[in-house]
């Protein structure tokens, strides 16, 4: 074969290794090859889920809701500070809370779930007036809203003494924090619970009000309300004034908060780092576009079939169902090999004249009679396919008859 | 020049450095230190234009063969050349290995040895050598191509030289060498020699028996120094593929061993390739080199997609030979292409020369006429037949011009001409 075939790259499959696996062991072995990186895709991929799983916020969504009599509900507190005549005001809007507040002179302002509030809602937020009561607030939260207090640390629960003047907290003695935020506040700021110097609870005087700042909802909660000194602590930092506003922001509505497009929320960093994997990219794709050496070039000979002119006709044949010809040229050839096998010239073959002879010769020798032979060898078209088909076979039956006889 | 993966995932790390320094001056110079390292790769790099190459092997191959070229780089550079090196050659040479790593240090060499196993007859040119020098940090590289002239020449496979001895034993016994008693065929006076039971009778000399007291027989051997002429018909009908190689790689197989057993049959043999004009010629050469010459002259040789010239090759041939010879037609029986082109020429060719004519008939033809079963097929032989009943036509046409034809598959057609050549020894007719 003299046309060229293209380098072949062959599977880097051991030597000794069969194509058919012989045993069980093999074709273990061939099945996990195939396999193993969608079986490895997938194994990551549910590592991942479990991981992510494990990842998600345990925060329960009522959790220090005053309406919900749930474990994490703070109804009970609610109900105990109705009861004393200090009547709860829910709000889940930071400019409702507001107005309120500005409607009512005396009253605490309490603002649970922080985290939810928008930079928006800490700008309205800082504008009311009268005393607040934070509970868990976040660095951003405080910035705002207590300045020149900041988060400490988070740490596991452990009973702790007031250790302070305050009158709430005195009142309250120990108390079970669970897990709190610690703070760092200033001088002038009231600090209480400290673990290691580190205050649970901080009051501080910002515009001519109070800010209370608490680390820890765990002891306001309907679970842990009767433990220790819970509820004290509880009524008296809510129940100070006359009523309480109490603040649990619904989930700003996605993308409310700014209208910012994604470009603006990926951090400049990742940004470049994008930047850069892109250049290395380009290095990579400049790295494998680079050959080593030109291609090299080679003039191929032609392939053409020889047959492929008899098959070309073979189809013209058929494709124009011309039976007359292709049955002229089956008989032409049989009675080309039939003639010399009975002795007769091999001019007699295509000669019509001879027609009555090769006939006679061969009744003689085959189990046909004369007309059945003459219509074969020199009878009419057949008039279908089916008919084409039993001639040639009649023909074929016919040689070996007259070459075994 | 050329970049280095190394350099891609080198630039991929740095990313992690600019999501902590977030900054434009930042990325600038992370770039900036990248494009420094390249440069200086690329400076301390060996110098590729200081490599001499030197080339040595084999020059020629039989096809199916392997043949064994080396390539030497010579390092004339004050630094060491660590180097991939690509020794380029046609897809149809297929050449091995792809490419090499070397280290080279100042003022040593090393050899690459590449092996090659065309898969096709002609020449395979290389067609450059290609270093890539890498870098000490490797991370960029220096690349040139350069040319390193060789030329291995894919001779024909000659597969048949396996029917060689067997002819050549027949042919010994035509000439009378064979260690048998039997008489040496042929119409030509050896020479006299002593009666020995079992000679035939009617070659006793009487004359020389009288002379002597012995009995004297004649003995006798084929004519010898006769000339023939092998044609290549290099035309379009070369170019059809009978099973998986071309016609006229079948042709140059018979061709060969026709030639070879001519030329120990002490005829000269001469070779012409001919399509619209002379393709190859082979003519005069010694006994001894004949075969390599006509190997040699054949190895470039590819059909020419066009009609064949007979009127042109019937004239260069008359031209060339006087004498009576015989020549030998290597093409196709192709009904439109004889008729029209050799068969007018036919009277001037035989007039002076024994002609005979050697055609591959294609086996597929012969598979399609017996084949069976459904109407496709019933076609199919129908056309085969067709084919085959055109073939013999022309066959007895030629043969009514006195011209030798010999019809045989691929695998028969080099013994088929090389008996056709003995009958005609035999008979005395060259």
């Amino acid at each position: 074969m003299t046309s060229v075939q293209p380098p072949q790259t062959t599977e880097p499959s051991g030597p000794t290794e069969p194509s058919e696996g012989t045993t069980a062991a093999q074709v273990v072995r061939r099945r996990w090859r195939s396999a193993r990186y969608v079986v490895l895709t997938v194994l990551a991929l549910l590592i991942l889920v479990v991981i992510l799983a494990a990842l998600r916020p345990t925060v329960q969504p009522q959790y220090l809701d005053p309406e919900s009599p749930g474990q994490s509900g703070t109804r009970a507190l609610a109900q105990i500070l109705g009861d004393r005549g200090v009547g709860v005001e829910v709000t889940r809007n930071a400019s409702a809370a507001v107005s309120r507040m500005a409607g009512n002179t005396d009253a605490t302002l309490v603002v649970v779930r922080s985290e939810r509030l928008t930079e928006d809602d800490l700008e309205i937020l800082s504008r009311a007036r009268g005393d607040v009561l934070l509970v868990e607030p976040r660095q951003r939260v405080l910035d705002r809203l207590a300045p020149g207090v900041r988060l400490a640390a988070r740490i596991p629960g452990q009973h702790a003494a007031p250790g302070c003047e305050l009158t709430a907290a005195t009142m309250a003695g120990e108390i079970d924090f669970n897990l709190s935020y610690t703070y760092l506040a200033p001088a002038s700021a009231v600090r209480c619970y400290p673990t290691e110097a580190l205050p649970r609870l901080v009051r501080l005087p910002v515009e001519g009000h109070t800010v209370t700042v608490l680390g820890s909802g765990l002891p306001l909660t309907n679970e842990h309300l009767a433990e220790d000194g819970n509820a004290a602590l509880g009524m008296n930092l809510a129940g100070e004034r006359s009523s309480v506003v109490w603040l649990i922001p619904d989930l700003p509505p996605a993308g409310g908060d700014q209208e910012k497009s994604l470009g603006e929320l990926i951090p400049a960093g990742v940004k470049l780092a994008i930047l850069q994997l892109v250049v290395a990219l380009a290095l990579v794709a400049l790295w494998r576009s680079r050959r080593l050496g030109p291609v090299v070039v080679e003039p191929l000979p032609v392939v053409v079939r020889s047959a492929e002119t008899v098959e070309g006709r073979a189809r013209l044949y058929r494709a124009q169902h011309a039976r007359d010809r292709a049955a002229d040229a089956l008989r032409a050839g049989a009675r080309e090999r039939l003639v010399p096998l009975l002795g007769l010239p091999r001019s007699s073959a295509q000669d019509p004249a001879f027609a009555q002879e090769v006939v006679a010769a061969l009744a003689a020798r085959a189990p046909w009679d004369a007309t059945a032979i003459g219509l074969a060898l020199y009878g009419p078209a057949p008039a279908d396919d089916a008919e084409l088909v039993r001639l040639t076979d009649f023909l074929d039956d016919l040689e070996r008859q007259v070459r075994q006889s | 020049m050329a970049l280095t993966g190394r350099l891609g995932l080198l630039a991929a790390l740095t990313a992690i450095v600019l999501i902590f320094v977030p900054s434009w001056w930042a990325l600038l110079a992370v770039e900036g230190v990248l494009l420094a390292l390249v440069i200086i790769d690329l400076a301390l790099a060996g110098n590729v234009r200081s490599l001499r190459l030197h080339r040595a092997g084999d020059t020629n191959v039989r096809l199916g063969e392997t043949a064994k070229v080396s390539l030497t780089l010579e390092n004339l550079g004050r630094r060491r050349v660590r180097a991939s090196v690509r020794d380029a050659w046609p897809p149809s040479a297929a050449a091995a290995p792809r490419s090499v790593d070397l280290a080279i240090p100042a003022g040593e060499r090393r050899r690459l040895d590449m092996t090659l196993t065309p898969t096709r007859r002609g020449d395979r040119v290389a067609a450059t050598v290609t270093v890539r020098s890498m870098g000490p940090l490797g991370l960029a590289a220096r690349q040139l191509s350069r040319p390193a002239p060789w030329t291995v020449r894919v001779l024909p496979a000659f597969p048949s030289r396996r029917h060689l001895p067997a002819k050549l034993a027949r042919l010994r016994e035509l000439t009378g060498q064979h260690v048998a008693l039997i008489r040496g065929q042929g119409t030509e006076f050896d020479s006299l020699r002593e009666y020995v039971d079992g000679d035939d009778v009617r070659s006793i000399d009487w004359r020389a028996t009288a002379r002597r007291a012995d009995v004297v027989v004649r003995t006798w051997r084929p004519e010898r120094d006769r000339r023939i002429y092998l044609v290549l018909d290099t035309g379009r009908t070369a170019a059809g593929r009978v099973g998986d190689i071309p016609r006229l790689d079948c042709s140059m197989d018979a061709a060969l061993l026709l030639g070879a057993l001519a030329s120990r049959a002490g005829d000269r043999v001469d070779l012409l390739a001919y399509d619209r004009r002379v393709r190859a010629r082979v003519e005069g050469t010694s006994r001894t080199d004949l075969l390599t010459a006509m190997v040699q002259a054949m190895a470039p040789l590819e059909p020419e997609l066009i009609e064949s010239d007979a009127a042109g090759m019937v004239s260069t041939l008359m031209a060339r030979v006087r004498q009576r010879c015989l020549i030998v037609l290597l093409t196709e029986l192709n009904t439109a292409a004889i008729e029209e082109g050799l068969l007018p020429l036919l009277p001037q060719l035989t007039s002076r020369h024994l002609l005979m004519i050697a055609a591959v008939s294609d086996p597929r033809v012969s598979e399609m006429a017996t084949s069976r079963g459904d109407l496709a097929a019933v076609y199919d032989a129908a056309a085969a037949e067709r084919a085959r009943a055109e073939r013999q036509r022309l066959t007895a046409e030629l043969r009514k011009y006195g011209v030798e034809v010999v019809d045989a598959a691929p695998d028969d057609i080099a013994p088929a001409l090389a008996d056709a050549y003995l009958a005609l020894k035999a008979a005395g007719r060259l």
